[in-house]
């Protein structure tokens, strides 16, 4: 189990471990209560991009895209997506894009169906888009090549990536520490002996010893929140290692002429 | 386009990412970090990083942001934070104030697109000023691109905190929550609307007085933690109005803002917001999907009235609400002084127009009479208060924009007027000191506009103090230009003037020079006093008499003959306490016009007409007076009478969309739809809903015979208004005129019975479906329907006033062989036609014609067509198949007729397509004015 890292108001409070259990075990006892409504909608809320990224990949217009992924999402928020996708399947990536799958399949009547003025909107694109902009950026080449669902999972991994060093970002600032944060996190991917550790603790004015376990406790710190982001998504924490371990592997550079599918 | 959804910004697709050096891949995120290897970094055997220890590593480093600068603010501490944004204590380096700082979070910040939006948005809300909108002090930018802005730091908390101990004081909350409005109306004058209006939002200064923050800017800057848990992030949940939850951000009027702070009034008397529930979606779908709960249904002997103002904010119809935040602040006002509040349960609006369209008979109906007596009343019956601060600089005291001019003969913007009053005011007023005169450049405003929406976007571009707009049209006489002077910031009009002149450049700079000492002395004075009609009123000043009005207007909207007749009886006690007050007149005038529908007498409508032309008496530029008398006369059928006082109402008080479609119906029974299309086409800008008026459109170019234009509007009005039957009636009526019976048969049975409508609408279905089988000489099935229809509205007229039952009933009875009783009918329906008092009525005109026919009375009918043609009759297919002109079709004087008429119809189009201003010489309808005061 891991800890609860959300650091009380700052976050909200909207970060709880184990949401897509949560979500399950509230399924699997034929009791959907609020509480799993609520986790849902912030899944949703986070994983958003991912699921336009592979109607626009689809090859639907930005507008039909946009429109897509909002029906799609008051499908899953009434709960559809459970009687249409198979429950067994353990990860919440893995569910949402088999619905989305199936979910596409009919939508050329829904898209006609909205030209006559039916659908409702919950939410409000261009403010959805300035929530949680992405600054994944990907070789115009190999996207060329990509299938739909290699974006989808690629989008994916970006948004788990991102998002927890979003909560990095909040935990530093909420200990006022956000000049460490813009300093310290640009080396987060880097090897150690890459890292200029003098650089480093002049800019921070602290000494190299200091900047060494700094950037240490902050990979630490930044794997912690990662592997709670995952965790999120899948069943069970032992699940953590082998999503971890898919979502590397759609990124490395042999995988791209494959054009991985779900797992 | 395939990208799209991968990223935000193109530049970071354009940026080629090289390969990361350890795994070769190239994705990356913020930082250039590598996507793949900050995933591998999960996957790393070392010890894990729980939060206290990275804590206390991150606390080690003394690199706190305690003294760290941000522009040339020193960050002294976090106070808050939300999903986007975050708010520091700060000083000011040079000056040593402490602000309060607030700055999104840099991660939001990664695109220019954003950024740039962010820091135009908060210039436009830094430029407010007002006593209680928190000041920002400046917007800056840090060194790393990232805007900010600071602001006043308010210490008395917000009204999220103060908000219980202010439960049993309705007095104090009434009292904040009017400042607050006041001050929302202000920011919406100047086109700024705040969109997340919430307890949370509203600070205390020092001494309990409230200021307002955030205008525009919450979505950047979203404090409350509940907001940042969902899907709904574009509002707070239990105070965003149902249309802004569920709209496009552009979408979002004023009435957005109404409606939160009527949820931030019942919340504060009442200790919840009006919705309440698990999550925001489920709070968001019930204030879509359900009405707002009664304030009295949850706190017990809550005050009537502030239930009744709560209610009206939290209409989910938007146009429905109170008409604006000045409107609302009025009420509170009033509330608070102890006088009777102005709002009322809200009752559906007559489609008004819809309803007269169908029923010639009863024209002018109730709707017109009392929607337009309203629209133009609730404007006056305020009196607003000058907010703004007038400006000291002499520059900007005497500076003027000029609005279009609208052109009453075209409906459209007289263009070289709007300029030569900008050019004659520049200079006459800069000969008597610093003066600046603009034509405000072309805008989304329709020409001589007087609404406070367009006057503040107007105001926006070119920054003046007063606007000026007005009309102009030919007359008998010469040229008659009205003048109208407004503020800006308030929206209310400051000055009137209708100058009679000559034509040409002589007659505008006569009429610059008669209203420039009055404009003058506006533009000195420094206070601008309320000077609207009903303020100066002696009804709305005795106490007595205005609460009769106001109280008869409320009556006057609940249209039935019960209430009309408690509003008379108001009315008429209010003119017996104050017989010199015309609005009180005016209003008795609609009232007793729209009772005549329920029980027509022409007794009564004499005596309205007499109160209309008395409060014209009184008041001779009240613009609810000549609307009122318009009614009136529209009623008595005469429609050149109306027309002109519709045009005075227009001169008096703006042109608005009830006024514009009223003269377009007017114009068009007038037989000139060349000239309504551009009153509908101004109605339709103003309107509420698309589609409104295509069906009218359409009806325009039927008679024009463009049969294209006229199924495209049909086509559009169907599409938009599929709740209503017009567009669909409109085009069966079409492919009549085609003789296309075939098709329009079809299209009835398609529609007929899917359409469930309102009385007057089945009516016109019924009456189009007759018509059809008539025109088709399906003479037993025509008569079949007839007779229904005559069993189910004994006395009515029929579809576009032409083919009354009883004149068909007793063609068709000749027709199917029964002589005696076929000439029994048609003399009866002549006795009918003779009672009818409008001589000049086209309709009134070709119903006799085809009766005459009918009976064999060729000449009369002849003669009768002939007048018809003259009065402005212009549909000239319908006799070529009407069954009732069967004799006359064969005479060749008949022939001639109609192909002359043909000419003329495609002499109007033209006019239509060329948009040409119309000539003296065509305003020949207002010749036949027979107004007399």
């Amino acid at each position: 189990m891991y800890p609860d890292i959300s650091s009380g108001a700052a976050t909200g409070g909207r970060f709880d471990t184990t949401r897509w259990s949560l979500i399950l075990s509230s399924l699997e006892s034929n009791s959907p209560d609020g509480k799993a409504g609520e986790a849902l909608a912030q899944l949703c809320r986070i994983y958003w991009r991912p699921i336009f990224a592979f109607i626009c990949g689809k090859g639907y217009s930005i507008p039909d895209a946009q429109d897509i992924t909002q029906d799609f999402f008051v499908m899953v928020l009434r709960n559809d997506l459970f009687q249409s996708a198979d429950r067994s399947r353990g990860r919440f990536r893995a569910l949402l894009l088999a619905a989305l799958q199936n979910f596409l399949i009919d939508t050329h009547d829904r898209a006609h169906a909205r030209k006559r003025g039916g659908d409702q909107k919950f939410v409000s694109w261009d403010e959805w888009m300035a929530e949680a902009p992405s600054q994944l950026a990907i070789s115009a080449d190999s996207l060329g090549a990509w299938t739909p669902e290699k974006i989808f999972d690629v989008r994916w991994a970006a948004t788990v990536a991102e998002n927890a060093l979003r909560r990095l970002q909040e935990e530093c600032e909420s200990h006022g520490r956000r000049r460490v944060f813009d300093i310290v996190s640009g080396l987060l991917s880097a090897d150690r002996g890459d890292v200029h550790f003098e650089t480093l603790a002049r800019q921070l004015g602290i000494d190299i010893v200091a900047a060494r376990r700094l950037l240490r406790r902050m990979r630490q710190r930044y794997r912690e929140l990662l592997r709670a982001e995952v965790a999120a998504t899948v069943r069970e924490p032992g699940d953590v290692d082998d999503e971890l371990r898919y979502l590397v592997s759609i990124l490395a550079v042999e995988s791209e002429q494959t054009g991985v599918g779900s797992a | 386009m395939q990208f799209s959804g991968l990223s935000d910004s193109i530049a970071t697709l354009l940026g080629a990412p090289e390969e990361c050096p350890h795994c070769r891949a190239t994705s990356r995120v913020a930082h250039g970090l590598c996507l793949s290897c900050l995933l591998q970094n999960g996957l790393s055997e070392e010890e894990p990083g729980d939060a206290d220890g990275f804590a206390a590593t991150l606390k080690s480093v003394e690199v706190a942001d305690t003294n760290w600068r941000l522009g040339h603010y020193e960050i002294l501490e976090e106070i808050g934070r939300g999903g986007m944004g975050v708010i520091y204590r700060a000083r000011q380096r040079h000056s040593r104030r402490i602000v309060a700082l607030k700055r999104v979070l840099s991660y939001h910040a990664d695109s220019r697109e954003t950024l740039a939006r962010f820091r135009r948005e908060a210039e436009a809300a830094a430029s407010l000023d007002h006593p209680h909108i928190l000041p920002i002090y400046e917007v800056g930018e840090s060194e790393d691109g990232v805007p900010y802005f600071s602001m006043k730091l308010a210490p008395g908390g917000s009204l999220q905190e103060v908000g219980p101990a202010l439960r049993d004081d309705p007095r104090e909350v009434v009292r904040l929550l009017a400042k607050i409005t006041r001050a929302v109306q202000y920011a919406h004058s100047q086109g700024i609307l705040h969109r997340d209006l919430k307890p949370g939002n509203i600070l205390l200064d020092g001494s309990g007085e409230p200021l307002v923050t955030d205008f525009g800017l919450a979505k950047w800057l979203d404090t409350a933690s509940d907001l940042t848990r969902t899907l709904t992030i574009f509002g707070t949940p239990g105070y965003i109005a149902p249309e802004q939850a569920q709209g496009v951000a552009a979408n979002i009027k004023p009435a957005a803002d109404v409606y939160s702070l009527g949820a931030i009034l019942f919340d504060l008397l009442a200790g919840q917001p009006p919705f309440l529930g698990e999550h925001a979606l489920a709070v968001i779908r019930q204030a879509t999907e359900k009405p707002a709960p009664k304030l009295r249904s949850l706190v017990k002997g809550a005050d009537r009235d502030l239930e009744t103002i709560c209610a009206r904010c939290l209409e989910r119809e938007p146009a429905t609400r109170y008409r604006s935040a000045g409107d609302l602040a009025d009420d509170l006002e009033r509330w608070l002084e102890g006088r009777p509040i102005i709002a009322r349960p809200v009752s559906p609006p007559v489609h008004a127009w819809r309803w007269v369209r169908r029923n010639p008979v009863l024209a002018g109906s109730i709707g017109v009479c009392l929607l337009l007596a309203a629209t133009a009343s609730l404007r006056q019956l305020q009196s607003r208060r000058l907010t703004a601060e007038l400006q000291q600089n002499q520059l900007l005291m005497h500076s003027v924009g000029v609005l279009p001019f609208l052109d009453l003969d075209t409906a459209r913007a007289d263009d070289g007027l709007t300029k030569a009053m900008a050019d004659l005011f520049q200079a006459k007023l800069s000969a008597l000191g610093p003066a600046r005169v603009v034509a405000v450049p072309a805008g989304n405003w329709w020409p001589g506009t007087t609404s406070a929406e367009d006057l503040g976007d107007a105001n926006r571009q070119v920054q003046t103090r007063a606007m000026l707009t007005g009309s102009s049209r030919m007359t008998r006489n010469g040229r008659r230009i009205s003048l109208r002077l407004m503020n800006p910031a308030s929206g209310e009009t400051l000055f009137t003037k209708l100058i009679e002149t000559v034509p040409g450049p002589t007659g505008i700079a006569e009429s610059a020079r008669q209203t420039l000492p009055a404009i003058q002395k506006l533009l000195d004075s420094r206070e601008w006093a309320a000077l609207s009609f009903s303020a100066r009123d002696p009804g709305m000043t005795n106490p007595g008499a205005r609460e009769f009005i106001v109280s008869g207007r409320e009556f006057m909207f609940r249209d039935s003959e019960e209430n009309l007749d408690r509003s008379i009886r108001c009315l008429e006690k209010a003119i017996q306490l104050e017989p010199r007050s015309a609005i009180a007149h005016a209003y008795l005038a609609s009232t007793i016009g729209g009772r005549d529908h329920f029980a027509p007498d022409p007794r009564e409508l004499e005596r309205a007409e007499a109160e209309a032309k008395e409060a014209l008496r009184l008041a001779p530029e009240l613009p609810d007076a000549h609307r009122a008398l318009a009614g009136v006369l529209y009623q008595r059928g005469n429609l050149p009478g109306a027309l002109e006082e519709q045009l005075r109402a227009i001169e008096a008080g703006g042109p608005e969309e009830h006024v514009a479609s009223f003269v377009a119906m007017t114009v068009l029974k007038l037989g000139r739809p060349e000239r309504a299309l551009g009153w509908l086409e101004m109605a339709q800008h103003w309107a509420a809903r698309p589609g409104d008026y295509d069906a009218l459109i359409g009806d325009c170019w039927t008679q024009l015979s463009d049969d294209q234009k006229a199924e495209r509007a049909y086509q559009r009005s169907i599409d938009l208004r599929p709740d209503f039957s017009e567009g669909w009636v409109g085009l069966c009526h079409l492919r009549l005129l085609q003789r296309d019976f075939g098709a329009a048969r079809a299209l009835y049975q398609q529609n007929r019975v899917r359409s469930n409508l309102r009385t007057a609408s089945e009516n016109a279905a019924d009456e189009i479906t007759v018509q059809v089988e008539f025109f088709a000489r399906n003479f037993p099935e025509a008569k079949r329907l007839y007779e229904t229809l005559r069993e189910k509205n004994s006395g009515s007229s029929s579809y576009y006033g032409a083919v009354t039952y009883g004149s068909a009933l007793g063609r068709i009875a000749q027709l199917l062989g029964d002589e005696p009783a076929g000439r029994m009918l048609l003399a009866e329906a002549r006795r009918g036609e003779l009672k009818e008092l409008r001589p000049n009525d086209p309709a009134t005109l070709y119903r006799r014609a085809a009766i005459e026919s009918s009976l064999g009375e060729l000449t009369t009918a002849l003669d009768h067509f002939q007048q018809a043609v003259g009065a402005g009759w212009l549909d000239g297919r319908s006799p070529r198949l009407d069954p009732r002109f069967d004799a006359l079709v064969a005479d060749d004087r008949f022939q001639r007729l109609l192909s002359e008429l043909e000419s003329e119809v495609a002499a109007r189009k033209e006019r239509v397509v060329t948009a040409k201003p119309i000539t003296p010489e065509n305003t020949h309808d207002l010749k036949e004015a027979q107004v007399t005061r």
